[in-house]
Order: structure tokens, then C-alpha cells, then sequence
């Protein structure tokens, strides 16, 4: 069965609505909490909350990375694993917890990388919106390297609400104009066109705040 | 910054949704505007590098706590067989050169012992998992479906198939899935199932040694008088790795 970008976003849609809440008292918390809590009887649902916030960032760029959703499916396992056995490596006085998840994130793929560099096989029809996003003349090191961008700008996504993500994912990933925009979700031009100004506006001032600003730049 | 009436939309701009020429005429007199889509033309670069928004399958946030509690109670048996007994300790001065080189011998055989049961269990990492997609027929009526199939070697060689499939719908009356291993004109049945239809249905299948070679997974509905399974009436499909 084919997929095509409308498909994947379509469910992307419908599991946003689906995607599961968790408790209360664990919402609260910050990713630091969290990270304490991997080392107590809260452990599985500080991982959880941990996976919910962070589990797209972590599979796409996994996916950009690799090109291929199995071993983007190995990836996202091995790196919260790895988040639970070394949570006692994480010092937040070094870094915010999404750049030590990116640092897990890169090594992680980079060991699949070569790992699995023998058995590298042809992506699958149904997936030509990843193989069109994989650079093959670059090295694993070089993919590695550039998914700091990556990182950062799903991040960002991941902070504007979902009527303004929705424009910017149709416009990127969905190749749709303004206007068809308008005419799959019916929401009227003028509105779209507004989300579209206020989520590039809300985009640069959350990229600008890190290092993706720079390598966006270069 | 709020945008006056006079200036362009420099949003669409870039995105390639307005009159260039007009918007490039406003730009030569109007530094302001440079300097917004200067900035605007970076976000533009930084979401071209953005990763695609796929959200992982929803099995492997399951996987992954599942994987965490074999791993805890692998550490937790770890930590109970170095733990001596009281018995042990009062006697710990007296047979402290004979009984502690036994106790440690035997903690090894039992973690020895563990691991290797784990490890041929069905809990071991699997060494394939492949995404079972539907076909285009069979998609149309599912909702919420997703399945996968994990491949783990056992002891005899034969290779263990752990099937979750997610929402996928029981068979027709009289009626029942097959699982099969195909590779060219080669077809190997790892065995017969039904589903729950709504949730989560996990079953264990196994197939001799010789399917680790096979390109693709079949799940075909078959019918129960038939004399034998015919694997044409294909429902599911997946690729195994490396092929």
C-alpha cells in the first residue's frame, strides 16, 4: 500500500487526538523531575511523560538520520533506555535535558549507522517522503552532525499550538499552497494566511534562542 | 511585530504564494520589510531540515516499559542472588574461604541460567521487527490499526513470530488469518489465528530456520472448510529487513 504525505498527516491528525494524557500530578512536572523520578517507584511514568514530550522529536529526526522507520523504531527503544539506565549521567547544570537527550539521540543513531551499514536496503515506495529528505552523498557523521538543526526546528514545532503547526506541516510536508491549505481544512485564506505570519514569527524567536540559528544560517 | 496594512504578507512571500514582483518592488523601498524577511527566510531554511511529523508507532512506548521491567527483574535477581543469606552471614568468619567461592559459583550458574532463559525467551530482543501494512482493500475499513511482527531465533533454531496487531478486524464467519514466510514462488506457513478485532490482539507464531532468508510476510484469511490454506486472500504485508 502506498502512503503518501497527506496520509501521514491525516494520521498524524488523528493521533494528536488520540495521544494519551497522563495523570495529573505528573504533568507538573518538569523534565528534570522527571529525570529525578527514573530513579524511584514513579520511574515508568516519568519515562512516559518523558516519551510523550520528546518520542516524535526523537523518531523523526531518527528517521531523517536513518531512512528507515524499522531502525527509527529500534532507535526511539535503545535511546529511552539508554535515558533510564543513565539518568545519572544527566547534571542540569550543564544543559538543558533536550540537549542531553539530542547528545543520547545522535549516539544512539550513529551506532546503528554503522551497525547496520551492511544491510542498508532500498526504502520502500510507501516511504518517498523519507527518502527525499535523506542526503545519501553525505557521511553517517555528516547526517549526524546536521541533525542538530533538525532537532531544534522539531522542537520548535513542537511549542506553537496546533492550528499554527497544522499550516506550517501542510505548507512543508503536505507541499499544499496557502489556498489548498484553506480548502482541506475550511479554514478561510485570510485566517490561514495569518497562522502562517504569526508561526513563522513564533518560529524565529524560538530558533534564535539556540544554536540551530547559526547552522540555519551558515 | 504587527504587520501594517501597506506592507506585503512576507510569510507568503516565501512560501511562494505572492506576486513576487509586487512584493519585490515594496522590498527596494522598504528596509523594515528586508529586515523581517531576512529573518523570515531563515525559519524557511531551518523547517526545510525539519524531520518529518511522523509520531513513532504507538506499540513502542509499551515496548519500551515492557523492555524496562525485564531488565529490572533481570537486575533485581541479579541483586538477590549476591545478597547472603542470614545464615550465611553468621556462619560468614567460620567457612568464609569454602562457602563464599560456592555461593558466588552458584549465583553464576543462576544468572547463567536466568540469562539464558531470558535470552531464548520470548522476552529476548527481537532480531527483526517488520510493519505489517494493509492492503489498500483491507485498509479501507480500518481504523486505528497498526501490527507489527517480531522475529526471535529459539534455542531450536525455529524462529519465534510475536504478532500485535492493533484494531484489526476478526475474520468473515467461518474464516481465520495465516501467517506466511514468502520468498519468490516459496511460501511457508508459521501458522493460524484469529483476532479480537477492537484493540490489541498478540499472538506467538513460530516457523522453521529456513524463513530467516524469506523477503516478505503474508497475513492471508482463510476459509475453514477449505482442504487447504490457499495465502491469496492477502490482508497484511510486511518486508523483512535487509532485503
Amino acid at each position: 500500500m502506498s502512503i503518501t504525505v497527506g496520509d501521514v498527516l491525516e494520521s498524524e491528525k488523528k493521533s494528536r487526538g488520540l495521544r494519551p494524557v497522563t495523570s495529573g500530578r505528573m504533568d507538573a512536572l518538569s523534565d528534570e523531575q522527571c529525570m529525578i523520578r527514573l530513579d524511584g517507584p514513579e520511574v515508568e511514568a516519568a519515562i512516559a511523560q518523558l516519551y510523550d514530550r520528546y518520542g516524535r522529536t526523537v523518531f523523526g529526526v531518527g528517521l531523517k538520520i536513518l531512512g528507515d522507520h524499522s531502525l527509527a523504531e529500534e532507535l526511539i527503544q535503545e535511546v529511552f533506555l539508554k535515558v533510564w539506565r543513565s539518568s545519572s549521567t544527566f547534571d542540569p547544570s550543564l544543559g538543558s535535558f533536550s540537549t542531553w537527550l539530542f547528545r543520547v539521540t545522535r549516539s544512539v543513531a550513529l551506532d546503528l549507522y554503522r551497525k547496520r551499514a551492511r544491510r542498508v536496503h532500498p526504502i520502500p515506495e510507501g516511504d518517498s517522503h523519507i527518502a527525499t529528505m535523506r542526503d545519501r552523498s553525505a557521511g553517517p557523521q555528516e547526517i549526524v552532525d546536521e541533525s542538530w538543526l533538525s532537532w531544534r526546528v522539531s522542537r520548535a514545532l513542537e511549542t506553537l499550538d496546533a492550528p499554527h503547526r497544522e499550516v506550517i506541516e501542510l505548507a512543508y510536508f503536505g507541499g499544499l499552497s496557502q489556498r489548498e491549505i484553506s480548502q482541506r481544512t475550511g479554514v478561510p485564506l485570510g485566517t490561514v494566511k495569518t497562522r502562517t505570519a504569526k508561526a513563522f514569527r513564533s518560529l524565529r524567536e524560538e530558533l534564535s534562542l539556540g544554536d540551530a540559528w547559526q547552522v540555519a544560517t551558515r | 511585530m504587527k504587520y501594517p496594512e501597506s506592507h506585503p504578507d512576507l510569510a507568503a512571500f516565501v512560501l511562494g504564494g505572492l506576486e513576487a514582483e509586487e512584493a519585490r518592488r515594496h522590498l527596494a523601498s522598504c528596509s523594515r520589510c528586508r529586515d523581517e524577511l531576512e529573518g523570515l527566510e531563515k525559519v524557511n531554511r531551518a523547517l526545510e531540515a525539519a524531520p518529518p511529523p511522523v509520531d513513532p508507532p504507538a506499540y513502542l512506548k509499551d515496548e519500551i516499559l515492557s523492555r524496562m521491567r525485564v531488565e529490572k527483574r533481570s537486575r533485581s535477581n541479579y541483586v538477590d542472588s549476591k545478597k547472603p543469606s542470614k545464615t550465611h552471614r553468621s556462619y560468614r568468619s567460620k567457612y568464609l574461604g569454602v562457602v563464599l567461592p560456592s555461593v558466588a559459583a552458584a549465583a553464576m550458574v543462576a544468572i547463567v541460567a536466568l540469562g539464558i532463559f531470558f535470552g531464548l525467551a520470548r522476552e529476548q530482543a527481537p532480531v527483526a521487527t517488520i510493519r505489517l501494512i494493509p492492503t489498500p482493500e483491507e485498509a479501507a475499513g480500518l481504523d486505528g490499526y497498526w501490527g507489527v511482527a517480531k522475529i526471535r531465533p529459539q534455542a531450536s533454531d525455529n524462529q519465534q513470530v510475536e504478532l500485535r496487531l492493533n484494531n484489526f478486524d476478526e475474520p468473515e464467519p467461518d474464516s481465520y488469518y495465516e501467517l506466511w514466510f514468502v520468498s519468490g514462488d516459496r511460501r511457508i506457513s508459521a501458522g493460524s489465528f484469529t483476532s479480537v478485532g477492537k484493540g490489541e490482539t498478540r499472538v506467538w507464531l513460530n516457523a522453521p530456520p529456513e524463513v530467516r532468508s524469506f523477503d516478505t510476510l503474508l497475513i492471508t484469511e482463510e476459509q475453514l472448510d477449505s482442504a487447504t490454506a490457499s495465502g491469496t486472500a492477502v490482508a497484511l504485508e510486511g518486508e523483512m529487513p535487509g532485503r
